[in-house]
C-alpha cells in the first residue's frame, strides 16, 4: 500500500467530538490520546474541522501532527455536513521530529535573484504566467506573446537519465531539479528548476520557477571537495589545530606546575576534540584525492601480514587503555600482496582501530592473515555488538554511522578505507551477526611469493 | 573663554537643550499602531516602488533634455546635465514633496495589495486545467481576449519591474505623474549650473515625458478593462470573484468589485487591503456575495495576511451574512463619489481637525 495515497476519513458531530474513523487516522488520533465520542486529540486537525464548521465551507489545510517519534505531514479536507463535519486525510508523509519547520521560501523572489538566472511561472495547466522580458531580450524570444502559452513553446525539454524530470515533479508534485533544455529561439541549454505551487488540498496548482544559464556540464561533475578547498583547510586548521593539542595535553600532564583536577580534565577533554578535529582534516584532503577522477595508488610488491602487525602496534596504547588484546599475525609470517604500503597501513589501523573502539572491555581483537585464489587478506574481527544486516552496506557511505550516537568518528573513515582499497585493485566486505561481532576484511591482489 | 564663544562647544550646549531630533521620530515610531505601522517587506517594496518610479522618470528626462541641448549645439551644457550626480530621490525626500498624502495613498495600496496577491495561495477547481486568466486570453470573444492578454502582460511587466528594479511604461494616474515629473525636473536643474538654454531643455524633456504618459496602460486600468469587457451579470459577480481570487489575481478581483460597486478601483482596492474587512465584507454583500462565497474569500485573504484573524471573522460571519444588501449599498453610497471629490472631501476634514 502506499501511504501518501491513503485517504482515511472521519466524521465528527456538531460539538467537535469524534464519531467514526477509519484507518489510520483514528489510530493516530488514539495513540495522540483521543477516543470514539471524544473531542479529536490532534488540535491542528480539530482547528480545521472546527474553522469549516463555524464558515460553513470546504476547508482544506495541509498540517504537521506529532506521532511518536516522528513529524507527518497530513492533508486535511473538512467539509461541513449537517450539524457535523466529514473529514478526509491524506498525504501521511513523515518527516524527522528535528527538521527545521520553516525552511527557505525558495519560491519567494528575493530567493530567486540571488540563486537563479531567471525566473518564470507556469499554472497547473503548465500555462506561461510569469515570463522574464529582460531574458527575452537577451536571447530573442517574446517574452509577452509567450504568455498564456504551453512552457513547451519556450523551453525545449530533454531527458535526464533516461527521464524528463519535469513529468517526473508533476506526478510527485516535489520540487523540479535540474530539467535539461533547450531555449526555442536560440538552443541555448538551461536547466530548469521550480517550486510547486499548491493549493489548499494539496493539488498541484503551478510552478513557480528558475531558468539558470550555463548549466554545469553532466559529463563531469565537480568534485564535491574542491582541491584548492582542501588544501586551505589543512593549511589554515592543521597548524593552530596541532598547537592547540600540544598545549592541552601539557596542561593535563600538569607539566609547568600544579593544575586542579577538574581543569586538568577539561584539557584532556580540549585535546580530544582537537585530535579529532585534525582526524577530520586529514579525512577531508583524503575524499578529496580519492574522488578526484585521476586518482592512482602505487602497485607495488608489499608483506600484508607486516603492514598489520605495524597497524596493531600503532593501536597497542589504545587497546591497553579499553582493555581489549589484539591478536595479531605472528612475527615471521608473510603474506604477498599488490599495493600501496602506507596506504594499506591507513587502512588496517581504520579497520582494527573501530574494532578496538566497538569491541567490550576484556574481549580480543582477532587480527588473522590469509591467502588464495589469487588474493591476500587480512581479516579483523571483534566481539562488540556487531552490524545489523540492513546497516551492513550503508556503514561505507560517506558521513554515514552506524550509532551517531556514539562517540569519536566522522563517518568517513571506512568509506574512505574502502576507496583505497579498491583503487588498489582489492575490496573490503564485512559479515556480522548482531550481538556476535563484526568481521571486516581487506582483500587486495596476491604478489610474488 | 566663555562656553558660548567657542563654535563646537555652542553646537554641544544647542545639542543639550533641543535633545536629539531623531528620538521623537523613534518615540513616534514606538507608538504607532500596529494598523498603521509598515511592515518591513511592505517598507521595502515601497521604497523600491518609489525608487523604480522616480529614477524612470529621472532617466527619461535627463537624457532626452540632454539630447536637445546636443542637437542645439550645447554639447557641454549636454554632458555636464547628464554628468551631474544629483540623487533626485534622495532630494525630494528631503524636501518632504514625497510626503504627498496622493502619491503615497496610492503607492501603498498598490504595495499592500501587491504583497497580498503575491501570498494569496492558489485553488484549484479543475486539476490540469490552464488558470482563469489564460482561459480569458483563449476566449471567443475578442474583447475578452484582449484585455485579459493585456492584464497578463502588464501583471508581468509589473513581476518584472519588482526583479529587476526599472520601470518601463505607466505606474501611476495621470494628475500623479504629472506632479512627480515637475518635481523631478527641478531637481534636475537644481542639480546643473541652469542657465536658460538648459532650462529650456529641461522643461521641454519633462513635457514630451507627460505627453507619452498613458495611464490607460496601468495594471489598474487594464484590470477594470477586463472586468467592464465581462461585464458579469449580478448573479455571475460571486463565481467570478471568487475565481479571481482563487487564481491570485487580485487585480481583477478588485475591479470586478468595484464594478458592481460603482466605485473606483483605488476606493475599492482601500476595501480589499484593510486588514480587519470592516468595509469589505458590507461591500461584498452589497454585490449580493452569499455567506458561503464570502468565508471563502475570507479565509483566502487571512492565509495570505497574518494579520487578518480568521476566527474572529468567524465570530462575526452570522452578522455579515445578516445584512441586506440595500442596507450595505446605502452605507457604502460615499465611495461612489468621484476620487477628486473624496480626497477634497479628505483634505477640508484633516484642516477642521488641524
Amino acid at each position: 500500500m502506499d501511504a501518501h495515497a491513503t485517504v482515511a476519513h472521519a466524521t465528527l458531530d456538531g460539538e467537535g467530538l469524534l464519531l467514526a474513523a477509519e484507518f489510520p487516522f483514528g489510530e493516530l488520533n488514539a495513540r495522540a490520546g483521543g477516543a470514539i465520542a471524544r473531542p479529536l486529540a490532534l488540535a491542528p486537525v480539530a482547528t480545521v474541522a472546527r474553522l469549516a464548521r463555524r464558515l460553513g465551507i470546504i476547508v482544506s489545510r495541509g498540517v504537521v501532527v506529532a506521532d511518536e517519534e516522528a513529524d507527518l505531514e497530513l492533508w486535511v479536507r473538512a467539509q461541513p455536513d449537517g450539524d457535523g463535519v466529514r473529514l478526509a486525510i491524506s498525504g501521511w508523509r513523515e518527516r524527522s521530529a528535528w527538521a527545521p519547520v520553516d525552511g527557505v521560501d525558495e519560491s519567494h523572489p528575493d530567493f530567486l535573484r540571488d540563486h537563479g538566472d531567471w525566473a518564470w511561472e507556469a499554472d497547473a495547466g503548465l500555462r506561461l504566467t510569469r515570463v522574464s522580458i529582460e531574458a527575452g531580450r537577451r536571447h530573442g524570444f517574446d517574452a509577452i506573446g509567450l504568455l498564456g502559452e504551453p512552457i513547451t513553446s519556450l523551453f525545449a525539454l530533454a531527458t535526464s537519465n533516461g527521464a524528463v524530470p519535469l513529468v517526473e515533479a508533476l506526478a510527485r508534485r516535489e520540487p523540479l531539479k535540474g530539467q535539461p533544455a533547450k531555449l526555442r529561439s536560440n538552443d541555448t541549454p538551461v536547466l530548469l528548476s521550480a517550486t510547486v505551487r499548491r493549493d489548499a488540498a494539496g493539488r498541484f496548482g503551478g510552478f513557480v520557477g528558475l531558468v539558470h544559464e550555463e548549466p554545469p556540464a553532466p559529463a563531469a561533475p565537480p568534485p564535491p571537495l574542491a582541491a584548492e578547498f582542501t588544501a586551505g583547510l589543512d593549511k589554515a586548521l592543521r597548524r593552530p589545530l596541532a598547537q592547540i593539542i600540544a598545549n592541552a595535553d601539557s596542561i593535563n600532564a600538569a607539566t609547568d606546575g600544579p593544575v586542579p583536577p577538574d581543569y586538568a580534565d577539561y584539557a584532556a577533554d580540549i585535546a580530544n576534540a582537537g585530535r579529532h578535529l585534525l582526524a577530520l582534516v586529514d579525512d577531508l584532503v583524503d575524499l578529496e584525492a580519492i574522488e578526484r577522477p585521476d586518482f592512482l595508488l602505487a602497485a607495488e610488491p608489499i608483506d600484508l601480514a607486516d603492514v598489520a602487525r605495524r597497524a596493531a602496534g600503532l593501536l597497542a596504547v589504545r587497546a591497553i587503555d579499553k582493555d581489549v588484546v589484539i591478536d595479531r599475525p605472528p612475527t615471521g609470517t608473510q603474506l604477498a600482496a599488490v599495493g600501496d604500503f602506507r596506504r594499506s597501513l591507513q587502512i588496517l589501523v581504520n579497520l582494527i582501530g573501530n574494532a578496538v573502539r566497538y569491541a567490550p572491555a576484556g574481549s580480543i581483537v582477532v587480527v588473522s592473515a590469509v591467502s588464495g585464489a589469487g588474493r591476500a587478506s587480512i581479516t579483523v574481527t571483534d566481539e562488540g555488538k556487531g552490524i545489523a544486516a540492513e546497516d551492513q552496506a550503508r556503514v561505507f557511505d560517506k558521513f554515514e554511522r552506524v550509532d551517531p550516537t556514539e562517540a569519536g568518528g566522522n563517518g568517513l573513515g571506512l568509506y574512505i578505507a574502502r576507496r583505497l582499497a579498491r583503487a588498489m585493485g582489492g575490496d573490503i566486505t564485512l559479515t556480522s551477526t548482531p550481538g556476535q561481532g563484526a568481521r571486516f576484511t581487506l582483500t587486495l591482489p596476491a604478489g610474488a611469493a | 573663554m566663555s562656553v558660548g564663544s567657542h563654535p563646537t562647544n555652542e553646537a554641544a550646549a544647542r545639542a543639550g537643550v533641543l535633545g536629539d531630533p531623531r528620538l521623537e521620530e523613534t518615540i513616534t515610531d514606538f507608538f504607532l499602531p500596529d494598523d498603521s505601522r509598515l511592515d518591513e517587506r511592505a517598507r521595502l517594496l515601497l521604497g523600491s516602488v518609489l525608487g523604480s518610479i522616480v529614477g524612470a522618470v529621472e532617466a527619461d528626462v535627463r537624457r532626452h533634455a540632454a539630447r536637445l541641448l546636443s542637437g542645439r549645439g550645447a554639447d557641454r551644457k549636454a554632458d555636464a546635465l547628464l554628468a551631474a550626480r544629483t540623487d533626485v530621490l534622495a532630494r525630494l525626500s528631503a524636501a518632504g514633496l514625497l510626503r504627498d498624502s496622493e502619491l503615497m495613498e496610492e503607492l501603498l495600496g498598490r504595495v499592500r495589495a501587491e504583497l497580498l496577491a503575491d501570498a494569496l495561495p492558489v485553488a484549484i477547481d479543475m486539476p490540469d486545467a490552464p488558470s482563469l486568466l489564460v482561459r480569458l486570453t483563449a476566449l471567443p470573444d475578442t474583447v475578452v481576449a484582449a484585455a485579459a492578454t493585456a492584464l497578463l502582460v502588464q501583471e508581468n511587466r509589473r513581476g518584472n519591474l519588482v526583479e529587476h528594479k526599472h520601470a518601463v511604461g505607466a505606474e501611476l494616474p495621470a494628475e500623479l505623474h504629472h506632479r512627480l515629473v515637475w518635481w523631478v525636473a527641478a531637481a534636475i536643474r537644481e542639480g546643473v549650473a541652469a542657465d536658460a538654454d538648459t532650462d529650456r531643455a529641461i522643461g521641454e524633456a519633462a513635457q514630451r515625458s507627460l505627453a507619452a504618459h498613458d495611464e490607460s496602460e496601468r495594471v489598474e486600468a487594464v484590470a477594470v478593462r477586463l472586468a467592464a469587457a465581462i461585464d458579469p451579470l449580478p448573479d455571475e459577480v460571486p463565481v467570478l470573484m471568487v475565481e479571481a481570487i482563487g487564481d491570485r489575481r487580485l487585480s481583477l478581483f478588485i475591479a470586478v468589485l468595484a464594478r458592481a460597486l460603482d466605485i473606483d478601483f483605488d476606493a475599492a482596492r482601500a476595501l480589499v487591503i484593510e486588514p480587519r474587512g470592516e468595509r469589505l465584507w458590507p461591500a461584498l454583500r452589497a454585490v449580493g456575495l452569499d455567506r458561503p462565497s464570502i468565508a471563502r474569500i475570507a479565509l483566502s485573504l487571512a492565509d495570505a495576511d497574518p494579520r487578518r484573524d480568521i476566527e474572529q471573522f468567524a465570530d462575526q460571519l452570522d452578522g455579515i451574512a445578516a445584512i441586506a444588501a440595500e442596507a450595505a449599498r446605502a452605507a457604502l453610497a460615499p465611495l461612489s463619489l468621484p476620487r477628486s471629490f473624496r480626497s477634497a472631501i479628505r483634505a477640508l476634514a484633516r484642516s477642521a481637525q488641524g
